[in-house]
C-alpha cells in the first residue's frame, strides 16, 4: 500500500494523459493504434475506478498502524505512518473479547448457511420433481412473499421471536433466516435441470425416497448449492440488524456488532476503531481471496435466474 | 413413484418456518397497523388512526423526501455506471480478472465496516475534502451538515454497489453475441456507436432489472443511516425505515410504525410499476 499513493501520478497515468488528446492515431486511422489507445484508455479509467474503491482501506490501514505520534488528520493526509506500529492492533485484542466475537460470528455463519441449505433443497426438491394436489398454490404462495419486504414484517417478527422464548439465543438470529423464498426458487430451477432417468434407475435399484434424495438429488445439484452457500455466507457474516435486535449479552455478540460496541467504547481513538475495522475485515477477505471465483459464480448465477 | 405424503414429508418443515416467518409476520404487520400497540400497554384497535397521523406528521413527510431524495441520487448512478464499468471488464486486457474482483470486494464488507470507513473520509479533515481543497473548494463537514448528508450517503451506497450490479451486466454482456460488434466495426462504428445501438439495447431486460432491485433497494435502506450518522443532524437522513425502526424499536410504537411501513411498501410498489410502464415499453427487449 506503500507504493500506491505515487504510482496513481506516475505510470501509466501520464502516458495516457498524453496519448489520449493527441488525434493523430485516429485520423491516421490504423487498426492497430486505434486499439492500442482504446487500450490504454481502459487503463486508464481502471485505475481511477480502482483507486476509489481501493483508497477507503488503505486509509483504514494506514490509519491502523498508526503511532500516537502521527495525526489521523492531517492536511495533506499522510498515507505513509511516520513510525509504523502494531500497537493498535495489540490494544483492541486485549480490550475486547476479538477471539470471542469472531467465533460468535462463525457458529451464527456456520448454521445461518446449512439451514438454507437443506431447508431451501427440502422445500424446493417436491415443487420441482412431483406432482401434488396443491404444488401451484404452494409455490405461488412462496414467490409471492418475495415481494413483500423484510422490512415490513421486522416487527412481527421480532414480537413472534419474543413470545417463541428466543430472544437472546442465537436460535432466535439464525431462524428467521433459514428459509428464503429466493433460495427456494433457485434451489427448484437446479433440481428441474435434472434428468427423469436418473431418480427412475434410482428406484428400480430400490433406494427409498430419503436415500433418493440424499444419495442422488442433493449431490447432483451441487453448483447451485455452492451458489446459495456463498449468498447466505455474505448475508450471514454481516448480519447486524438482527443481532442488533434480538442479542442483549454482550458475550454473544458477533464481530459485527462487536465492532459496533468498539466505536462507543474508542469514541475518538480512531487508529483503535480503524485497528477493530480491520481485524473484522481480515476473515472476508481471506475467505474471499480462497474462493473468489465461486463468489463470482454465485452473483452470476443469482442474478440470470433471480 | 412419488406419493403426495413424499412431498408433504418435504415441504413440512420449511413450510413451517416461512408460516412463522413470513406468512403470519406479513398478516399481523397489516394488522399491528391498525392498532396501537406498544408492548406495554393493552392492544386496542384504533382504525385508520396511525395512517392518518402518519400522513400528519412532518417528520414522516421529511423522512419520505430523504428517502425519495436518497433514491434519486441511487439509483440512475447504480442503474448507468456499472453498465460502463461492466465494458470496461468485459474486454480481453491483461489483468482485468483481478479488477473485477477489486470492484467487486466492497459488496461483500459489512455496513458497520463500511460505515466506519466512510466517516473518517468524510471528516472535516478527511479525505474528501482535501482533494476537494486541491481543485479549490473549501472544507466541508460532510455528514453534520443537514444539506450535504444525503449525498454523502449515496456516494457511499453506490461505492458499495456498483461492484454488485457490474456483475449483474457483465453476466448479461456475455449473452450478446460477438459478431454483432465485428460487423458494427467492419462498418466503421466507433466506441459509442457501437455501445449505444447494440450493447445497450441487448442488455435492456437488465437494465429493467437492475432498476427495480436498486429501487427497492435504496427505499428500503436504513442500516447505513442508523450506524453512520444515525439519522442525524437533525432527522435530516432518517429515511423512512430508518424512521419505522426508532418508533418500533426505540418508541415502542409498533401500531403506528407498521402502519407506516405499509405505506412505504404501497409507494415502493407504485414506483415499481410507474419504472415498469416507463422502462419496458417494448415488450420485445
Amino acid at each position: 500500500m506503500a507504493q500506491s499513493a505515487p504510482k496513481e501520478t506516475q505510470t501509466p497515468t501520464g502516458a495516457v494523459v498524453k496519448h489520449f488528446p493527441s488525434p493523430e492515431p485516429k485520423r491516421q486511422g490504423s487498426y492497430r493504434s486505434r486499439k492500442l489507445s482504446q487500450k490504454l484508455i481502459s487503463y486508464f479509467f481502471l485505475l481511477v475506478i480502482a483507486s476509489i474503491t481501493v483508497i477507503p482501506f488503505l486509509w483504514t490501514i494506514s490509519t491502523s498502524l498508526k503511532s500516537q505520534n502521527d495525526a489521523v488528520f492531517s492536511i495533506p493526509p499522510s498515507f505513509i505512518p511516520s513510525q509504523v506500529t502494531f500497537e493498535n492492533y495489540i490494544t483492541v485484542w486485549n480490550t475486547l473479547p476479538i477471539p470471542l466475537y469472531l467465533w460468535n460470528s462463525v457458529i451464527l455463519t456456520f448454521f445461518g448457511v446449512l439451514l438454507p441449505l437443506i431447508l431451501c433443497a427440502f422445500a424446493a426438491f417436491p415443487l420441482a420433481r412431483m406432482q401434488f394436489k396443491g404444488r401451484n398454490l404452494v409455490f405461488l404462495s412462496i414467490v409471492a412473499t418475495m415481494m413483500i419486504p423484510n422490512e415490513v414484517t421486522m416487527i412481527p417478527v421480532y414480537l413472534i421471536i419474543n413470545q417463541l422464548g428466543l430472544m437472546g439465543s442465537f436460535t432466535g438470529v439464525i431462524l428467521p433466516g433459514a428459509v428464503t423464498a429466493l433460495g427456494i426458487f433457485l434451489m427448484r430451477q437446479a433440481f428441474m435441470g435434472i434428468p427423469k432417468e436418473v431418480e427412475e434407475s434410482a428406484v428400480i435399484d430400490g433406494a427409498n425416497i430419503w436415500q433418493l434424495f440424499w444419495k442422488i438429488m442433493f449431490p447432483m445439484v451441487k453448483p447451485m448449492l455452492g451458489t446459495l452457500a456463498i449468498l447466505s455466507f455474505i448475508a450471514s457474516w454481516n448480519n447486524f440488524l438482527w443481532p442488533f435486535l434480538i442479542l442483549n449479552d454482550p458475550t454473544m455478540y458477533p464481530i459485527t456488532l462487536g465492532l459496533y460496541q468498539l466505536e462507543g467504547t474508542f469514541v475518538t481513538n480512531t487508529r483503535l476503531i480503524a485497528a477493530g475495522a480491520m481485524i473484522a475485515l481480515i476473515p472476508i477477505l481471506l475467505v474471499f481471496i480462497a474462493l473468489q471465483r465461486y463468489f463470482i459464480e454465485a452473483a452470476y448465477s443469482s442474478s440470470v435466474k433471480g | 413413484m412419488y406419493k403426495a405424503r413424499h412431498a408433504w414429508g418435504f415441504l413440512s418443515l420449511p413450510m413451517l418456518l416461512l408460516l412463522i416467518f413470513t406468512f403470519i409476520p406479513s398478516v399481523m404487520a397489516f394488522g399491528l397497523s391498525f392498532t396501537s400497540y406498544n408492548p406495554f400497554r393493552p392492544l386496542e384497535f384504533v382504525g385508520l388512526t396511525n395512517y392518518v397521523d402518519a400522513f400528519q406528521s412532518s417528520l414522516f413527510y421529511s423522512s419520505m423526501w430523504n428517502t425519495i431524495y436518497y433514491w434519486i441520487l441511487v439509483t440512475p448512478a447504480l442503474v448507468v455506471l456499472p453498465i460502463f464499468v461492466a465494458i470496461l471488464v468485459n474486454q480481453k486486457l491483461k489483468g482485468v480478472k483481478l479488477f473485477r474482483l477489486v470492484f467487486y470486494f466492497p459488496v461483500l464488507v459489512s455496513v458497520v465496516v463500511t460505515a466506519l470507513l466512510w466517516k473518517w473520509m468524510f471528516a472535516r479533515e478527511g479525505i474528501i475534502n482535501y482533494f476537494l481543497s486541491l481543485v479549490g473548494f473549501e472544507q466541508i463537514g460532510w455528514l453534520t451538515g443537514s444539506t450535504t448528508v444525503i449525498p454523502a450517503l449515496a456516494f457511499v451506497t453506490i461505492w458499495q454497489g456498483f461492484g454488485y450490479y457490474m456483475l449483474f451486466y457483465l453476466a448479461s454482456l456475455q449473452g450478446v453475441p460477438k459478431d454483432l460488434y465485428e460487423a458494427a466495426e467492419l462498418d466503421g462504428a466507433g466506441f459509442w456507436q457501437k455501445h449505444f445501438h447494440i450493447t445497450i439495447p441487448m442488455i435492456k431486460p437488465m437494465i429493467f432489472f437492475v432498476t427495480v432491485i436498486s429501487t427497492m433497494g435504496a427505499f428500503k435502506e436504513f442500516t447505513l443511516m442508523l450506524t453512520m450518522t444515525g439519522g442525524g443532524p437533525l432527522n435530516s437522513s432518517t429515511t423512512v425505515v430508518l424512521l419505522v425502526f426508532k418508533e418500533a424499536f426505540e418508541r415502542l410504537n409498533m401500531g403506528y410504525a407498521s402502519a407506516i411501513s405499509f405505506i412505504l411498501f404501497a409507494v415502493i410498489m407504485l414506483v415499481t410499476l410507474v419504472n415498469q410502464r416507463l422502462l419496458d415499453k417494448n415488450p420485445n427487449a
